[in-house]
């Protein structure tokens, strides 16, 4: 009675696919994370018991709010701490903490500020202020090494990652054609593809020429989108209500895939592996959906 | 001698036989037929109408079996021929399924391009849309081209007028100061004169 209890009330806030492409781990608001083998799910004898979880373990006291994969290790981030896991141990289903890389962390946090932390040594290198509330998503353009951040405050701000300085500051819902008063001015999802920019929240989700800094297409999707992407000629979204938008770069909603949970807070996509490239959904629900052909739902992972 | 017949021979063949004729009637059972009434005809004393004409049915049974064997050995070059047939057709399909998959494998590049392609052109048409919504290169310039003109203008006319300004103030000036000039004289004429007649009245009173 308890555990369905629990399962009703659970949602999904945060998925992130191993870097082998085989694994998809998922964080839900109960402080767990439940990693999927994917092969076994994906596999032509798949069964019930391979939409279940390999491994299940309670991460953080609060929400798993945001995941991400590096090389050869797992970050969760909860309220206020971050914890890396290896990917390695974790699909022998062992658990160990422990975080080595060659490469930086750009976290931003509810204090209003981005920490960009060396993942070697474990120390914050430098601080990006210039939110004024809190900071929901983060994004990184590799050609140019610029950070994009989008947060509570309704401005999307540009940093150069070399000098840390602010570069650009574009305040969304100022721009009458995104501009929805009745949702507020938060700024929720932030996809970059080189010249282009996506982002939603409180504002319609409109994508941007970051070259003029100026809104090309807004997309007319009733509710707040909580993750965008951008695939091939398609732009992903999920948000508000039960299904995945696929849109078109000129501002037309192609076509709205229905989903098992009621209302989607994260989307991913594994692109690292070319036999399992799948997109996963989850949300409001403890079923994460699967599609393998983008157009269609294929079966539902379950906590 | 037909059991010894049935003896020496293999078991497969007397499975496949037995599965063919089991029963004993078909090609098997004349067979055997004819040989016993072959041995009857040579042992037994028949009249000469009576032997003809069992030696009449003899040649017909043999011409049945004959004609049976001669259908046989048809269906069996029927079914090696079909079997060559059956074969090229398989090899047949195997290529088109080879080179369907090519095709299928051209067509998916295809795909991919035309998706950049759309992309492309989606992201050209909505910049266009943007750029549309600002005015017309040529406009702005002739619109400044006017502007410049006119500001051209209009600091010749202040140049004009400053200059006049400054005519009139000199010749204000000098119109003052030779009025003040003249005034000064002719205080300094009535200074003089009333000077004049209190030195001849003072001389007047000695």
């Amino acid at each position: 009675m308890f555990i369905s209890l629990q399962l009703l009330h659970m949602s999904v806030f945060s998925q992130s696919f191993s870097p082998c492409g085989r694994f998809l781990a998922a964080g839900n608001n109960y402080g767990e994370i439940a990693v999927f083998s994917l092969s076994a799910a994906l596999s032509p004898d798949a069964s019930e018991a391979s939409q279940k979880p390999i491994l299940n373990f309670t991460a953080h006291d609060g929400p798993v709010f945001s995941l991400l994969s590096t090389d050869t290790h797992l970050l969760s981030a909860g309220n206020g701490e971050i914890s890396a896991w290896s990917w390695a141990e974790l699909i022998k289903k062992v658990r160990i903490s422990c975080s080595v890389n060659d490469n930086s962390l750009i976290v931003g946090g509810g204090d209003n500020n981005i920490h960009i932390m060396d993942m070697e040594t474990g120390i914050f290198k430098s601080v990006l202020k210039g939110h004024t509330d809190y900071i929901h998503c983060l994004c990184f353009k590799e050609r140019e090494e610029e950070i994009l951040s989008g947060g509570e405050d309704g401005a999307v701000r540009i940093w150069d990652a070399r000098t840390n300085r602010p570069v650009h500051c574009i305040e969304v819902f100022k721009y009458e054609e995104c501009a929805r008063p009745q949702f507020g001015k938060w700024i929720s999802c932030l996809a970059t593809d080189s010249d282009w920019m996506l982002c939603g929240g409180g504002p319609s989700l409109s994508l941007w020429h970051l070259r003029s800094m100026s809104p090309t297409s807004v997309f007319p999707l009733p509710g707040c989108q909580r993750e965008a992407v951008f695939y091939q000629d398609l732009i992903m979204s999920v948000g508000e209500g039960p299904h995945v938008s696929h849109c078109l770069h000129g501002g037309t909603v192609k076509a709205q895939i229905p989903c098992t949970p009621s209302s989607l807070n994260t989307l991913a996509l594994n692109l690292k592996n070319s036999e399992h490239r799948v997109m996963t959904v989850g949300g409001s629900s403890h079923q994460i959906d699967v599609f393998t052909n983008f157009s269609y739902r294929a079966f539902s992972l379950s906590f | 001698m037909c059991f010894l017949n049935v003896i020496c021979v293999p078991d497969e063949v007397i499975r496949k036989r037995l599965l063919i004729d089991g029963d004993g009637a078909g090609d098997d059972r004349r067979i055997n037929v004819l040989m016993k009434s072959f041995t009857k005809w040579c042992h037994s004393n028949f009249s000469p109408e009576e032997g003809f004409s069992q030696y009449q049915r003899m040649l017909t049974t043999l011409a049945q079996c004959e004609f049976s064997m001669g259908k046989t050995l048809l269906v069996y070059d029927m079914n090696l021929k079909e079997m060559e047939n059956y074969e090229a057709i398989y090899a047949d399909i195997e290529r088109s399924i080879t080179s369907a998959h090519e095709k299928i494998a051209e067509c998916k590049k295809e795909i991919q391009r035309a998706k950049r392609i759309r992309k492309n052109r989606q992201e050209y048409d909505a910049l266009a849309r943007v750029i549309k919504q600002h005015p017309d290169r040529h406009e702005t310039l002739k619109q400044l081209e006017a502007l410049d003109k006119e500001l051209q203008q209009l600091s010749h006319i202040k140049e004009n007028v400053e200059d006049k300004l400054e005519l009139r103030k000199k010749q204000f000036h000098v119109l003052l100061t030779t009025i003040q000039e003249l005034q000064q004289t002719l205080e300094n004429d009535e200074k003089m004169e009333s000077d004049d007649t209190q030195e001849s009245s003072m001389e007047n009173g000695d």
